[in-house]
């Protein structure tokens, strides 16, 4: 009887805790959505990371002046509308004068200044605006000019992508960081969501933010209104592709990002799980060294190469399902403002016969060609399979140098460790966002026929003459052969059927605001 | 003794020391910048060159490394690049669950082991012992992560009885009931082992049925279950006790897969993500805890062989 007692006591409290715990697990599961990510970001900070799965989580808590809309047109986010000077070399940029930080200090143009400048001078995206920029200051406390050097057609588009892109920070924090990504006790933004904790392994958390005030209009895209449902948002790393899908299916997640190709038929007649089809495709690169190495001049050897390549075939390897992959050559996908069909009769040809007298033309000796791929991505690795294959079909010598991600992104910054090289590219609404256009990227294409086009390409506000120009810039490409594009790659996330408010198709990267259970 | 105390904890320091500068100077043999995954694809060579002088890359290997051991001897191990706090938190955070998964793990591997050997021993050359034997050769062909993706679809997805993956503390929301997020995982983790214990059980209690004084238990009428419960079983288990101590130490390094699989944030897949990201300090400050761990349980049980056997002194 001593020890029953006591022991009854226990078993009792111990099942009230237990109770309460699960009924209080059950309360925060309503209030929470729970996202199962592929892995953890580095940092949330816009300016200097370019992760997507940093803007994934970053850009319900930081805002930039512009965003995109459902045409992936740059709508005002922070700003309240724009005056461009004749010359198109001043722009004032007005603010909307309610929006609070989450620290509950009122935006000014000091932020704005202070926000840009720090991105301008130490973000990779922001170097490509800067560099045609004079001046930027402020001109008065809800508005901002920016003065340029010449007109520079695509500033819209690059102060409204957030993803390594200008979000809005106090002057504060911005002004006082440099390249080093900030802390994230000093994550402080505009967005629907705060900065809630960041706990290692376990996850990310996000918490409403009470006193958001949304941008006015409807919800199209990522612009118009705003309304946060969930009072917190988890974002979990969860890296098993399997693991993910029957999280979902089991309850334990709202939604999971990267889901593996061969699923998605599956997936598609599974009532515990809706498809959310990533609506900007990705888009494989090999990249061509122009710095060193037997390809550095060799415009003849690098058209072999390009001409002994049958893209579809890799994308039905690596890809598998058709409704996941395009044999598209053109940069950006169809039905995009930027498609164009320039060039791509040389995108796939998989001619092994006119690959091998194009390499005769270049005198090629059959010295190797040193084709860097990672592991780390399934597709790169299986399409540089295939391609290599190809490559030999034809008599070039090519061999894979496979390497982790870490170390490609370390040998590919050094010309005389590879010829070729394979990355993938996000999904941009700009061209001047591809990494070819930049000479300073792995590759380092910067050819007198480049600039002279690139400098025709953002020296115009003219919607129209952009674009013819961009189809020249896309035929110079496959004339030059300074990157190949494999095709592009659909991706997809899984969602609860319990969620409203989730479209089919992603814009970008998914987001949380106007969605509920 | 006290001059044997003297010589073996005197080898413990240099061994330390040692393992310490290998750990160190192995992990930056390896390439790759972590300042240049932090960043991204986009980054600048600028933008990479001011982050790794910043993160104090860009200094002698030597200078690195004395800093490093000069701050790990106060029980600082620095901070990871990656989450930007301490790598000692991270540890102490991964080491709960890993530590659990493993206990949890030898249950599993006591409660299934255990039974199942002495039953397929008791009945041996049975359709029984021929099923256990088999399920047991099962077990420890399939690959943990097969195992664990089955248990998360059948009593996660289909039945809904536990939850798929993850795991809160059991010092936050929920507490206790937490525990539950380890039943799956230390059940895929336990499986291969439970098998090797099955088959070790089931051989040792084969040996022991041999001995004379198994026979003479059996002539003077003793009760089956007796002979089997006090005399074969009994002395069967000490080879079983050894391999199962065995079996702690190998489910620390096999739980990385376990942990992947079930998305639990333990060291093991900590450090595997580390490699990744090229963290070094919380690589080097995981392996380092890892390796003082064994240290010390090899120094530990060296001077309790020294203390129940004199003559180990002398060698």
């Amino acid at each position: 009887m001593i020890i029953v007692r006591p022991f009854s006591r226990f078993l009792f409290a111990a099942t009230v805790v237990t109770a309460g715990s699960l009924a209080s697990l059950a309360v925060q599961a309503q209030d929470t959505l729970r996202y199962a990510t592929i892995g953890e970001p580095p940092s949330l900070d816009q300016h200097v990371v370019t992760s997507d799965l940093a803007t994934t989580i970053a850009h319900h808590m930081f805002e930039g002046l512009y965003t995109f809309d459902a045409n992936y047109e740059p709508q005002p986010l922070l700003a309240s509308g724009d005056e461009v000077s004749d010359d198109g070399m001043t722009i004032t940029i007005h603010l909307r004068d309610n929006v609070r930080f989450h620290d509950g200090q009122p935006m000014t143009s000091e932020d704005v200044v202070a926000s840009l400048k720090r991105w301008g001078e130490h973000g990779s995206r922001g170097k490509l605006l800067f560099a045609n920029i004079e001046d930027v200051s402020a001109s008065g406390p809800h508005s901002v000019t920016l003065t340029f050097t010449q007109p520079f057609g695509p500033w819209k588009n690059l102060l409204a992508f957030i993803n390594g892109g200008p979000a809005i920070y106090p002057a504060s924090v911005a002004g006082g960081h440099d390249a080093t990504p900030i802390p994230t006790d000093q994550y402080v933004g505009t967005g629907p969501y705060v900065f809630g904790e960041w706990r290692p392994n376990r996850y990310v958390e996000l918490l409403r933010f009470d006193d958001y005030e949304s941008p006015p209009g409807p919800a199209s895209g990522y612009a118009g209104e705003r309304v946060a449902n969930f009072e917190r948002l988890h974002f979990i790393p969860v890296p098993d592709p399997g693991t993910r899908v029957n999280g979902v299916r089991a309850g334990d997640y709202d939604y999971a990002e990267s889901m593996p190709s061969d699923l998605i038929d599956e997936l598609d007649a599974d009532p515990a799980a809706n498809v959310v089809l990533n609506g900007g495709p990705i888009f494989g690169l090999v990249f061509v060294n122009s710095n060193a190495g037997p390809l550095m001049d060799n415009v003849t050897l690098r058209q072999a190469i390009q001409a002994a390549l049958n893209k579809e075939d890799a994308l039905r390897v690596s890809i598998g399902p058709e409704k996941l992959w395009r044999a598209n050559g053109s940069f950006l996908p169809d039905g995009n403002a930027w498609h164009s069909e320039a060039g791509t009769g040389r995108f796939s040809e998989g001619d092994a016969e006119k690959a091998a007298g194009l390499a005769a033309d270049a005198d090629y000796d059959g010295t190797p060609i040193k084709f860097l791929v990672s592991t780390n991505y399934a597709f790169h690795y299986d399409q540089a399979v295939v391609f290599t294959r190809q490559l030999l079909e034809a008599g070039i010598n090519v061999q894979m140098v496979v390497v982790d991600w870490a170390t490609l992104i370390q040998k590919r910054a050094q010309p005389e460790e590879w010829d070729l090289f394979f990355t993938h590219h996000g999904f941009v609404p700009d061209p001047i966002l591809i990494s070819v256009m930049n000479d300073n990227y792995p590759g380092w294409w910067a050819t007198a026929e480049k600039q002279a086009l690139k400098a025709a390409f953002t020296e115009t506000n003219d919607p129209d003459a952009r674009k013819a120009t961009w189809a020249d810039i896309q035929a110079l490409i496959y004339e030059q052969v300074p990157t190949m594009k494999t095709g592009d790659v659909y991706t997809y996330n899984i969602a609860s059927p319990a969620l409203s408010g989730i479209e089919g198709t992603t814009l970008i990267w998914p987001h949380f605001w106007g969605v509920s259970r | 003794m006290v001059r044997y105390l003297i010589r073996r904890i005197g080898m413990f320091l240099p061994t330390l020391l040692a393992s310490s500068f290998l750990i160190f100077a192995f992990i930056r043999l390896i390439p790759g910048d972590p300042a240049a995954v932090m960043l991204g694809d986009q980054a600048t060579p600028e933008a990479v060159a001011a982050l790794r002088a910043e993160m104090g890359l860009e200094q002698s290997l030597l200078h690195q490394y004395i800093i490093w051991l000069t701050a790990a001897l106060t029980g600082d191990l620095g901070k990871s690049i990656f989450f930007q706090v301490p790598v000692l938190d991270l540890i102490v955070d991964g080491l709960e669950t890993s530590v659990l998964l493993a206990l949890f793990s030898m249950v599993w591997i006591v409660i299934l082991g255990l039974p199942i050997g002495m039953l397929a021993a008791a009945r041996r050359g049975s359709l029984l012992d021929q099923g256990l034997s088999g399920l047991a050769m099962f077990l420890a062909s399939v690959p943990t992560f097969w195992v664990g993706l089955y248990l998360i679809l059948i009593f996660a997805a289909t039945l809904g009885w536990l939850p798929s993956s993850g795991y809160p503390s059991i010092f936050e929301d929920g507490g206790i009931t937490n525990l539950r997020y380890l039943l799956l995982p230390s059940l895929a983790l336990a499986a291969p082992n439970a098998a090797l214990i099955i088959r070790l059980t089931r051989a040792s209690m084969l040996d022991v049925y041999r001995e004379d004084y198994v026979r003479t238990a059996r002539a003077k009428g003793l009760h089956p279950l007796a002979v089997v419960v006090r005399h074969v079983f009994r002395n069967a288990l000490l080879t079983v006790v050894s391999a199962i101590g065995f079996t702690v130490a190998a489910l620390i390094s096999e739980a990385v897969v376990t942990e992947t699989v079930f998305s639990l944030p333990g060291i093991g897949r900590m450090v595997v993500q580390s490699i990744l990201r090229r963290d070094y300090p919380v690589i080097q400050g995981t392996i380092l805890m890892i390796v003082l761990l064994y240290l010390t349980i090899n120094l530990v049980v060296d001077i309790l062989y020294a203390w129940l056997d004199p003559r180990v002194k002398l060698r």
